[in-house]
This record gives structure tokens, C-alpha cells and sequence, in this order.
């Protein structure tokens, strides 16, 4: 008997997961040698979609597995045969992509990919529930404080803040009614920690804000995910269903006279709703737009009532911790930033995919062993991390330990997660623009710095890109960074000038060719570039001329061509087509 | 129990519950506030109220941050300015309106265009006046031969045509002669102090105007016969009744100032002996030497200077000037030269100029006029030589053709090699330009000079190196018109009046103003929404005297508005200024905290149509900066909640959802929202 265990998260499903699904129920529905299994995703997207075989306790991975290698998987399957080219993870001998999986520690994101994320049984057996069973039977509130600050761990959303502190915070507020949030509502480019684990282990998140709830005495629960994630609104409604009917939610969990009643409410995909006093406010069904603190939510959230409020990855720690004990947690890390992180690698890298590390992991590490290097192996040139509230750093700090504090040295953040690799091809200033006018269209309007300043801020990237910059812009931005920082209402101006200061201040270099030469030296930013024939190795093979979408580049057979820089727009379809390398851009 | 709050170094009592700023302004400390409102609760959206508080990273909002026992507050260090003014900046780089109307931030003199306009549409015409004065002293000379940049930048110019600024104030100066309700301002108490006005041109005049009104003793000292300077000597009758002049400088002696004629600095005075009896002396001798060709032949009868023809004009001096007269240059002075000379009976009379049409610096109408009165003009021509024996006979000319433009900006012509061709003519009069003759005030005077021969002066003061002696006008400027000119002589009297009490002269501030696109031009891009916005009304045309019938005299050729025609001229007034301009808050902060309304460069301002939909309730989002007061009072203090939040980012408004009318929603007409 073999089980088929199925990627079947987002991004299985995005890279043909269901077409392998229901394949393998056509060719295998009735046969009582195989059984067909869905899990979430093992983090390895870059290899979707993903199935792994578990037959005697080994456990086979096939990766790559679209719908049409299934019949020869299934052929072969049936034989007792493997096909070794397709596995990427193997039980007995080492594979080429093993490296992706070796540097991890898998505490929080452990079910992912291994459970069956709609069926409550799956993550029982995998020791589910059983901190919360600990803890509602053998722990009082302080008790649970006092692991969850022994384990050191820190508010995975983005700023660090300690969660045991957290806790002690709003289980002090005055109140008996009390509120806990879990924040599914990221909103970061390149960023998916949540969506997997939310799709991928719904129970471990649900266990932990319970353990949470009972800790601080709150007796209602909000998931707070956004609309744009359909399959985990919908994996987290069955799951706190099936919690309730197995008593682990609800009233009287597990006979102990604890109540906790969870609620989901779907984000309507505002950014800002990721601030807690924005996420409250949309919760109480008013315009999600953050307030003046104090007061802090931990004395007046939902309601005006003592609130707790932490990310989707802070609770899916908590199970461990409570098993494993706070030292269990606290021996991965560094001094001061303790466990492990979950990342999501984007990008120009590799291998893209979600990965739990220990802390204190250096980037080249992540970049290099885990991420297997840039694309078409090129070369890493920096790495953003923070989205658009972090910064980015530069290849030469990439043996910077991940550590809050060591990371904020560089100006960037480690912030809830994503991790967006870019190789020598990619404008910085262009990537600064990027995330500007990122933050422009997401500030909730409220605030004048970060409501006008973005975008005042956006504007000048925008002269300097398009090659209309000046000597004054690079000092104005640079007051603009500072009083937006300093002036803003929430963390979302607070945050937003770091990707231009970093870029500022690791690559002032391409700002001033932009402003003082008009050039780009990443060859990126179009109103800064022309294609152009090189004669020699044109050989008039009619191809540009053929790709041209606005008849820019012309030439008779056999004759050397021409591109008309009038009408180019830079499009570079021209140079991909061209096979001899005899396009240029300058 | 009390709790001790610090603010500014200071301790203070503060009570539990209260935010920094009710303990502030309870002890008296200001703190700007925008988005603040008595009975609502903190907002925060605004910024101003920014403070330092040492346990906080960043600054607080002072309207919501609370105090707490020992609590230690700075309301302003160099951060919180910087960032207030930041905050203003931001605030006003957004704001898509006008504080102040750009006719009146175009005009040199900084005339309230829009109020006289509105004014006068409402028939106030004696009100009009006084606003006016204001200003200027001379509405209907002005109102005659202004060049009018106001009316350039007239934003009705994207609709039709321009308001006619220019023809309303000569009707408002006209039609208060007539009946008699002239404004003369009143006259302070004699101060003691007196001052030596040299020149009774635009800018000495003005400046006496605006300093007999403080009490000063003034006397102008003019050369020639008359008062006017380039207004009388320049500028001829057709285009400036002398008895028009004359009416509004007898307004200028009724306050008290002394004029003393055919007196000349530098003959019959000097700037040493007028120091000695007055208390400050001010030079506007203005720019009436004419700068010459310097081609063979100009010592041939026949050859005259511009200036010095229409000024000996003016004198009754009897002139032959045969049949044909070619008149050199391409200002206004040229086409006033030419004008007259038609009018003394020369019969063909023409312009030569060395660039082309579109470079001349005349107006366009004046240009038109001489069209219209016969006048034929030789673009792209320029003498070199004169020929005659003893009086002139004919004109050796080159054909010219632009080249690269210069430091003006202009094409600057070229010679065609081979081109010379001789014009016939009896008379040329040559037009070219104008400077003062600094010479007046002798070898060893301090007061220095520049290379343009002007007066040097500090801008801001308007003092010559002697701190007694001022300059301004002409003299100091060199050529300009005559509003420029009675912008520095009442300026010059500002300056003037604070050296005569002693007091500080500090820099005459400019407009605050936030402006809705820099020109017209900027705005070009709004030309077609506006068409559709305001019905077409085309300009009023100024009625004119017959061409051939005015030629045969000085009799002035505009014949001015009717009151029908001037009230629905003054109606066509798009009232660009903003209504609050007066009392708004955000102008006041922004001055306060020395934002500089036009520091932050914008592309592509968020425009937003008026929502004038409901009967009561107009909004123009274009001036919103969100404070939500609107939306917080008409939530929390009636619980209706018509007005939201809308779209989010930079492109946030306030609204009812869905965009649905005001009247459509739950809007009970209570106008809390407008009040707050």
C-alpha cells in the first residue's frame, strides 16, 4: 500500500496541482494499493507541483509532477519501480535539491506539507492539540506567560516585539471581556508565509491563539485574513469547525469550562489593515485606517477592550513551545532574537519557495545553499527584505546574521518574512520607485506625510528614472525620508522612506549616474536606454523586425537591421529574439 | 491628583486624562492645531500639533498624545519646525487652488483685481475705487496704458477671453470723476518729517501719495513744466487725455504735496543740499535720455530721438516732417513716435524693425492701432547709414535673419551679406531706447550706479549707499512701465515712512499664496474641462474712434465701456481667489510656521470637479486635506454618518459612499459638517 501525498496548496494548485489531482484519482479511484492524500506545500514551489510517495515508511518526493508525467508515474509506481529523474528528495541517498531542505528547522511550519491540513485527525496524530490539552489541564495563565517569554520569542509580523511581554500586557489590562486577533493580513510583495501556513496547517495556528486566548483571558478569537485568500479563509473555517466539534474550540474546550469562540473575517485587501489599530477598526466594521496610540490596544482594542494581537507564524510557534518547553525554542537563535523564521524566497533567486531557518542564519547562507544562487547564475546584487517597509542590502552585507537588531543595522527590517533576491539586471532606484508607488496607493489617505509625501517622494524617483532628475532631488528625498519617518501617523509611514533610504545609502552611485550622466547603469529604466543593431553580428535573419510589436526594428533579408529609436518603447522583445547576440542596449 | 507635565523647560499641573494640548493651552502655549475639534474626539490626521516628547521614538500629536506624571514636552525644537513646515508644504503641494487670484499675483503693484472686478460688477464703483488706491493712485491712467500682464494670465483665458481688467478700472476711474465721488484718502497728522521727491513721474508721485497719507511733508522737484513724467512726456494725448493726468495729479496736491517745477537736480538742487533740508531724499528721475544708433548721418536735420520727439511734442514744438517718415524700433515708444508723426500730417509712415513681428516688444493692441491707422511695418530691416546734405534723404538698410536666441530669449537678428537697399524719407526717428541720466547727481555723490546707468539700491530697502537717499522707477530699474513704476514708489514709501519713525526696514513681503497651476500655460490642460464648465461669453470690445477720422487729431481713440458693457464684463470673472483667503487657517499656519506655499514641485495634481450638487452644501475637494472633521462631526456628534471616507492612498476623498449626492444619503441639512 502506498499513500500519494499532494501539494495542494496556492501555489501547487497555480502550478498545475489539480489537473495531477485528478489524474491520479482517474487512473487510481478503486485501487485499493494506493491511497491519495492532499497536504499543504513542503515550501519547495519552485518544484510544483509536488507529490510525495510514502511507501514502508520512506517517504520518496517526485517534483515537477504536472499532469502529464502522471501516467508514467503511475506505470511505473505499479511495477515497484521509481523514477529516480523526477524525485527531488530521496530517503536513501543525497539529491540535488536536498540542499534546499538541510539548513532548515521546521518548528512552526513542521505539518506543512506532511498533514492533511482539512482533516482535524491528521494533525492530531501529528501530537496536534496536545499543548493545549497541557496547557488548559496543568497550567495556570502565568504559567503560559512565563514559557512563552523563556522561549524568547518575538512577534514574527515584523517588529519584534516580545510576545511573552505582549501577553503579560493585555492579561494585566483591566476587563473581563477580552479580544485576541491573529493577523493573517499580509500585504507584502513577494511575501506568502501566511497563506502557507494558514493552507498548510490551519489547526497548529488555531491551537496556538487558543493557548493565547486562555493565557491573557480573552474569550473571543478574530482571524483577520485577507479576501485574496480564498483557499485559506476556507482550510481555517473548516478547521475551527472541526476544533468546535472535537471540543478543542468553542465552549467548555476539553471539558475545562474554557471558552473561545473564533470568528474569521476576510480583509477587503487594504495594506494598511496590517496595522493593528487599521486591522481593529476594519474588524469593528469602520474604515480600516490606523488611530494615534496610545491608548494601545492591549488596554483598548476591538471595542474599546483589551486586545492581543499577533501574526499567523507568532501562534503557529506556540504549540512547540508549550510540548517542547521555552528552552526547546530558545537553544535555535541568537542572543537576542530566539528560534527560528520563516521566509519566503522571491525574486531573482533559484529557488523560490517558503523555508524555516534559526535564527542567526547569515543571507549568503539563504541566497547560496537554500536558494541555490540567482537565476541564469547570475549575480546576487541585494536582497530586500521587509517589503515595502524594509530596505535593501546589498550582497557585500550578505554575511549578516538574521537577527532583528543586527538586520535594522543595515537599515532594513526582517519584517514578517519576505525575502525578494535581485540580480545585477535590477535598477535600484527603479526598485525604490517600486515600492513607493506601492506605499502611495496603499497609505489609508489619513496622515499628510505619508498621504502627500509618498507621493511627493514618488514623483522625484520618478523624474530621476525617467532621466529628468537633478542635483536637488537626492537631498530633498533624503528630508522627505526623514520627516515622513518622524511625521507619520503608523508604522506604514514610519516605514515606508527605508527602501529609498537603503538604496540611498548602499547605492547612491546609480542615483547620481540617473541625475548626472542620465544613465541607468542597470540597463533598466527605459527613458534611459536605446537598443541598438551591432552591424557585425547582424545577419539580417528578419527575426527583431518580425517580434517588433510597434514595427521599430526593420531591415531587408540578409541585410543589417535597424531599430528606429522614435518608435522603440523598449520593450526588449528584439534582444530575447535575437539568436546572434546583435542587439544591444546602451 | 495632579501630575507634573514639563513643557518647554517649564513644569506645569496637568490632570489625568488630559492630552498635552489642553494642559498647553491652558498655560497659554501655542501649538498650532488643523484637524482638531473641541467635541470630537482625536484624529491625528494633520500633523501640526507635532511635539517632542523624551520617552516617545518619534514626535507626538500634542491634540491626542495624553500626560502622564513627569512627562517631558518640547513644542519647539528645530525638529518639530522643520517638520511643521514640511507638514504645510506637503499639505499646500496638494492643495489645487488659489489663495490669492493670479491677475492680482501677476500685477506689479499686487492691485486686489478680483475684489475691484467684483466690486464694480455689483456697481460699487466709489468702493472700487478706494480698493484700488490701495495700491495705485492713478486707476484712470493706469486704466488707459497698462500693458495689462494681469490680464495674460487671466485664467478666464482658457474659457473665451480675458476679463477686461483694464477697461473696468478706467471705468470705475472715469465714472467717479464724473460724479464726483472720487476716493481722496485721509491725511494723517503732520509728523514733522519731510521728504524731497526728485521727479514727478509714476513712481516719485506714488510715493509722495502714499507718504502725505502718513503725514510726511513732500515735495517734488520736477525738471519740466508739468507733472507726469513719461506719462505726459511720453505717452501721448490719444492714449492719455493730458485732463485725465491732470485730474488725478490734482488728487496728489490735494493731500498736501508741493511741486516745484522747471527745478533740476544737479542744477538748481543737489542731492547734498536736499539732504540738509529734508529727511530723506527719493530719486525717480526716470530714463528720458535716448541711446542713440550711432550710424553716419544721425547729425543730419530730419534725424530725430523717440523720446526726445514726443516729449518736444508735448512741449508745442512745430515740426516739419515732410511726407515720409520711418520710424526705428519695436516697443511702445516706436509705435507712440509713429503715431504722432501721422498725426502731425506726415502721410506715409512707417516702422522698421530689426527682428521679426512676433519679437516686438510693443502690445499687441497698440501694434494693431497703428495697423489699423495705416501705419506699414518693415520686419527684419535695419539701418546703417543716413544720406542727405543737409537734411536727410534717404536710409541705407540690411535685411536681417534670426539666428540663435540670446540671453532674452529672442532670436537675435543676423545681417544678410549683400542685402543694403536704400529707403526714401524725409524724417527718421529713431526709437531704439532709453536710459536715465544719473549724471544729475553729481561727480563725488555716494549713490552709486550701475553699468545700465541706474540707481544702485538694496532691493529690500530701496536705499541708495547714502541710507537717507532711496531710489526707484526708471532711474533704478531702467525702462518699465508704469505699474512697475508705482510698485516702487509706493514700496519705496513703505521703506521711506519706517527710516522716518525709526523703525526696522525690513523686506516688503510678497503674496502667500498657494497657486492652482504657476500660469496659464500650466494649465493648459484644463482648457477643454472648462470650456464644458462656463458658458462662453466673449469679451466686451472696447469701442474705438474711426481710424481715418482719428489720425487728424490727439483726441483719444478708445471711447471707454458703457456701464452695461463694463458690469457684464466685470461679471465674467471666474473668482479664482479663494473666499477664505482672509480668515482661512491653513494660510495662517502655513505663514506662521514659514511654509513656503509653492516650495514642493508637483506632476499631475489630483483636480477635482466642485460638488455643487446639494442646495446648501458646496465641497471642493481641491482644497480638502482631509482632517475628517466634516466626517467625524457629522458621525459622532449626530450619528448620520453622510459623508465617508473614500478610495484610499493619495487619491483619498471625502464623500458619501458610492458617490451618491448628499441629499441622497441621511443628510439631515444640519450644516455641522460646513461649520466644522
Amino acid at each position: 500500500m502506498k499513500t500519494l501525498r499532494v501539494g495542494y496548496n496556492s501555489c501547487g494548485i497555480a502550478a498545475g496541482a489539480e489537473e495531477t489531482l485528478n489524474k491520479l484519482h482517474a487512473l487510481l479511484d478503486g485501487n485499493s494499493n494506493f491511497e491519495i492524500k492532499k497536504t499543504g506545500c513542503n515550501g519547495m514551489c519552485y518544484l510544483e507541483p509536488i507529490v510525495d510517495v510514502i511507501e514502508n515508511g520512506k517517504i520518496y518526493t517526485y517534483g515537477g509532477l504536472t499532469s502529464d508525467k502522471v501516467e508514467k508515474f503511475i506505470e511505473s509506481l505499479e511495477k515497484g519501480k521509481h523514477i529516480d529523474d523526477w524525485i527531488i528528495l530521496h530517503p536513501d541517498h543525497s539529491t540535488a535539491q536536498l540542499s534546499y531542505q538541510e539548513k532548515q528547522v521546521k518548528l512552526a511550519t513542521k505539518n506543512i506539507g506532511v498533514i492533511d491540513p482539512e482533516n482535524i485527525d491528521d494533525y492530531i496524530a501529528a501530537a496536534g492539540y496536545q499543548a493545549l490539552e497541557k496547557v488548559l489541564k496543568t497550567m495556570n495563565r502565568q504559567q503560559v506567560i512565563d514559557q512563552v517569554r523563556a522561549s524568547g520569542l518575538r512577534g514574527r509580523g515584523g517588529a519584534g516585539f516580545s510576545c511573552g511581554m505582549k501577553w503579560q500586557f493585555a492579561k494585566d489590562a483591566p476587563g473581563e471581556e477580552k479580544y485576541m486577533i491573529c493577523n493573517g493580513d499580509e500585504g507584502d510583495p513577494g511575501a506568502f508565509m501566511d497563506r502557507s501556513t494558514l493552507e498548510g496547517d490551519p489547526h497548529g495556528v488555531i491551537e496556538g491563539m487558543t493557548i493565547g486566548a486562555y493565557a491573557v483571558g480573552a474569550q473571543v478569537g478574530f482571524f483577520y485574513v485577507r479576501a485574496e485568500y480564498p483557499l485559506a479563509v476556507k482550510r481555517l473555517r473548516l478547521a475551527i469547525k472541526q476544533a468546535e466539534a472535537k471540543g478543542y474550540s468553542g465552549k467548555n474546550i476539553l471539558g475545562t469550562g474554557f471558552n473561545f469562540s473564533l470568528h474569521v473575517i476576510e480583509g477587503a485587501g487594504a495594506f494598511v489593515c496590517g496595522e493593528e489599530t487599521a486591522l481593529i477598526a476594519s474588524i469593528e466594521g469602520k474604515r480600516g485606517m490606523p488611530r494615534t496610540r496610545p491608548p494601545f490596544p492591549a488596554t483598548h482594542g476591538i471595542w474599546g477592550k483589551p486586545t492581543n494581537n499577533n501574526n499567523v507564524e507568532t501562534y503557529a510557534n506556540i504549540p512547540y513551545i508549550i510540548r517542547e518547553g521555552g528552552a526547546a525554542f530558545s537553544k535555535y537563535g541568537t542572543d537576542m532574537s530566539k528560534g527560528t523564521k520563516v521566509f519566503a524566497l522571491a525574486g531573482k533567486i533559484k529557488r523560490g519557495g517558503m523555508i524555516e531557518v534559526p535564527m542567526g542564519i547569515t543571507i549568503n547562507e539563504i541566497v547560496n545553499d537554500i536558494g541555490g544562487g540567482i537565476i541564469n547564475d547570475g549575480k546576487c546584487k541585494a536582497v530586500q527584505m521587509g517589503g515595502p517597509s524594509g530596505g535593501c542590502i546589498p550582497a557585500h552585507l550578505h554575511d549578516t546574521p538574521i537577527d532583528y537588531e543586527k538586520i535594522m543595522a543595515t537599515g532594513a527590517i526582517v519584517g514578517s518574512g519576505g525575502m525578494v533576491f535581485m540580480d545585477q539586471g535590477t535598477c535600484m532606484v527603479d526598485i525604490a520607485r517600486y515600492f513607493l508607488s506601492f506605499t502611495v496607493e496603499e497609505s489609508c489617505g489619513k496622515c499628510t506625510f505619508c498621504r502627500v509625501g509618498t507621493k511627493r517622494m514618488l514623483e522625484i524617483l520618478e523624474r530621476i528614472t525617467a532621466g529628468e532628475g537633478t542635483e536637488e532631488d537626492i537631498p530633498l528625498l533624503q528630508k522627505l525620508c526623514d520627516s515622513i519617518i518622524k511625521g507619520s501617523l503608523c508604522g506604514l509611514g514610519q516605514t515606508a522612506p527605508n527602501p529609498v533610504l537603503t538604496t540611498l545609502r548602499y547605492f547612491r552611485d546609480e542615483y547620481e549616474a540617473h541625475i548626472r550622466e542620465k544613465k541607468c547603469p542597470a540597463k533598466k529604466c527605459k527613458a534611459l536606454i536605446t537598443y541598438r543593431v551591432v552591424a557585425d553580428k547582424c545577419t539580417g535573419c528578419t527575426l527583431c523586425a518580425r517580434t517588433c510589436p510597434v514595427g521599430a526594428a526593420s531591415g531587408e533579408r540578409k541585410q543589417v537591421h535597424q531599430i528606429d529609436d522614435l518608435k522603440c518603447t523598449r520593450c526588449g522583445f528584439c534582444k530575447d529574439a535575437c539568436k546572434f547576440d546583435a542587439i544591444v542596449v546602451e | 491628583m495632579a501630575i507634573k507635565v514639563t513643557i518647554n523647560g517649564k513644569e506645569y499641573e496637568g490632570k489625568h486624562g488630559e492630552t498635552i494640548r489642553d494642559v498647553a493651552k491652558r498655560n497659554g502655549i501655542g501649538i498650532p492645531v488643523l484637524c482638531e475639534r473641541a467635541q470630537i474626539d482625536p484624529f491625528g490626521s494633520c500633523r501640526i500639533c507635532l511635539v517632542e516628547q523624551d520617552k516617545a521614538r518619534y514626535p507626538v500629536v500634542a491634540c491626542a498624545a495624553p500626560v502622564f506624571d513627569g512627562i517631558v514636552v518640547n513644542t519647539e525644537t528645530e525638529l518639530i519646525k522643520g517638520l511643521r513646515k514640511l507638514d504645510m508644504e506637503l499639505l499646500f503641494s496638494n492643495h489645487f487652488a488659489d489663495c490669492v487670484a493670479p491677475c492680482n499675483l501677476t500685477c506689479p503693484a499686487g492691485i486686489d483685481i478680483q475684489g475691484y472686478v467684483g466690486l464694480a460688477a455689483n456697481g460699487e464703483y466709489p468702493d472700487a475705487e478706494k480698493l484700488i488706491k490701495q495700491k495705485v493712485p492713478f486707476p484712470g491712467i493706469l486704466g488707459r496704458v497698462c500693458p495689462a500682464p494681469c490680464q495674460k494670465e487671466c485664467r478666464r483665458n482658457l474659457v473665451d477671453e480675458t476679463v477686461s481688467i483694464k477697461f473696468i478700472k478706467r471705468f470705475i476711474s472715469d465714472i467717479n470723476f464724473e460724479k464726483g465721488t472720487r476716493y481722496i484718502p485721509p491725511v494723517a497728522p503732520s509728523s514733522g518729517k519731510t521728504v524731497a521727491i526728485i521727479g514727478a513721474g509714476p513712481a516719485g508721485m506714488s510715493c509722495a501719495y502714499y507718504l502725505a497719507q502718513q503725514g510726511h511733508q513732500c515735495t517734488i522737484i520736477e525738471k519740466l513744466p508739468k507733472a507726469g513724467g513719461m506719462t505726459r512726456y511720453g505717452i501721448p494725448d490719444y492714449r492719455l487725455p493730458q485732463k485725465e493726468l491732470d485730474a488725478e495729479i490734482a488728487e496728489i496736491e490735494s493731500l498736501g504735496v508741493e511741486f516745484l517745477y522747471n527745478t533740476e537736480l544737479g542744477k538748481d538742487v543737489t542731492i547734498d543740499g536736499l539732504r540738509r533740508s529734508f529727511d530723506a531724499v527719493f530719486l525717480a528721475i526716470g530714463a528720458h535720455v535716448s541711446k542713440s544708433m550711432g550710424i553716419p548721418g544721425e547729425e543730419l536735420d530730419g534725424v530725430y530721438q523717440g523720446i526726445d520727439f514726443l516729449r518736444e511734442v508735448k512741449l508745442g514744438k512745430k515740426f516739419d516732417l515732410g511726407e515720409t517718415v520711418v520710424v526705428v524700433g519695436g516697443g511702445n515708444t516706436a509705435i507712440d513716435a509713429v503715431r504722432t508723426s501721422l498725426r502731425l500730417g506726415a502721410k506715409n509712415c512707417y516702422i522698421v524693425y530689426r527682428r521679426s513681428r512676433a519679437e516686438m516688444p510693443a502690445d499687441p493692441i497698440e501694434v494693431h492701432d497703428a495697423e489699423e491707422e495705416g501705419v506699414q511695418f518693415h520686419f527684419l530691416t535695419n539701418p546703417v547709414k543716413i544720406h542727405g546734405k543737409k537734411r536727410m534723404e534717404a536710409i541705407e538698410s540690411v535685411r536681417m535673419e534670426l539666428g540663435e536666441p540670446d540671453a532674452s530669449g529672442r532670436r537675435s537678428p543676423v545681417v544678410v551679406k549683400g542685402s543694403e537697399f536704400m529707403i526714401k524719407a524725409d524724417t527718421i526717428i529713431m526709437a531704439i531706447g532709453q536710459e536715465p541720466d544719473v549724471s544729475c547727481i553729481g561727480a563725488d555723490c555716494k549713490v552709486r550706479t550701475t553699468k545700465w546707468s541706474t540707481f544702485m539700491i538694496n532691493e529690500e530697502t530701496f536705499q541708495t549707499d547714502i541710507p537717507e537717499v532711496f531710489a526707484g522707477g526708471d532711474a533704478m530699474r531702467g525702462p518699465c512701465t508704469v505699474v512697475e513704476c508705482i510698485a516702487d514708489g509706493r514700496n519705496a514709501a513703505t521703506q521711506i515712512d519706517r527710516f522716518l519713525k525709526g523703525q526696522e526696514l525690513t523686506p516688503i513681503p510678497g503674496v502667500y499664496s498657494v497657486q492652482r497651476g504657476k500660469s496659464l500655460k500650466a494649465l493648459k490642460a484644463l482648457e477643454e474641462e472648462w470650456k464644458h464648465r462656463f458658458p462662453t461669453e466673449p469679451r466686451a470690445e472696447m469701442p474705438m474712434l474711426n481710424p481715418k477720422k482719428r489720425i487728424k487729431s490727439f483726441v483719444e481713440c478708445e471711447m471707454g465701456f458703457t456701464e452695461r458693457e463694463l458690469r457684464r464684463d466685470a461679471g465674467r470673472c471666474l473668482e479664482c481667489g479663494c473666499f477664505s483667503q482672509y480668515d482661512c487657517e491653513l494660510r495662517q499656519i502655513g505663514k506662521a510656521v514659514g511654509a513656503e506655499p509653492t516650495a514642493l514641485k508637483t506632476k499631475g495634481e489630483i483636480r477635482f470637479e466642485s460638488d455643487l450638487r446639494h442646495p446648501f452644501i458646496m465641497k471642493d475637494q481641491n482644497k480638502c486635506i482631509l482632517c475628517g472633521a466634516c466626517v467625524r462631526a457629522c458621525d459622532e456628534l449626530h450619528h448620520v454618518g453622510a459623508w465617508g471616507f473614500v478610495d484610499r492612498g493619495y487619491v483619498t476623498t471625502v464623500q458619501p459612499s458610492f458617490g451618491v449626492a448628499l441629499q441622497e444619503t441621511d443628510c439631515e441639512y444640519c450644516g455641522t459638517c460646513v461649520q466644522n
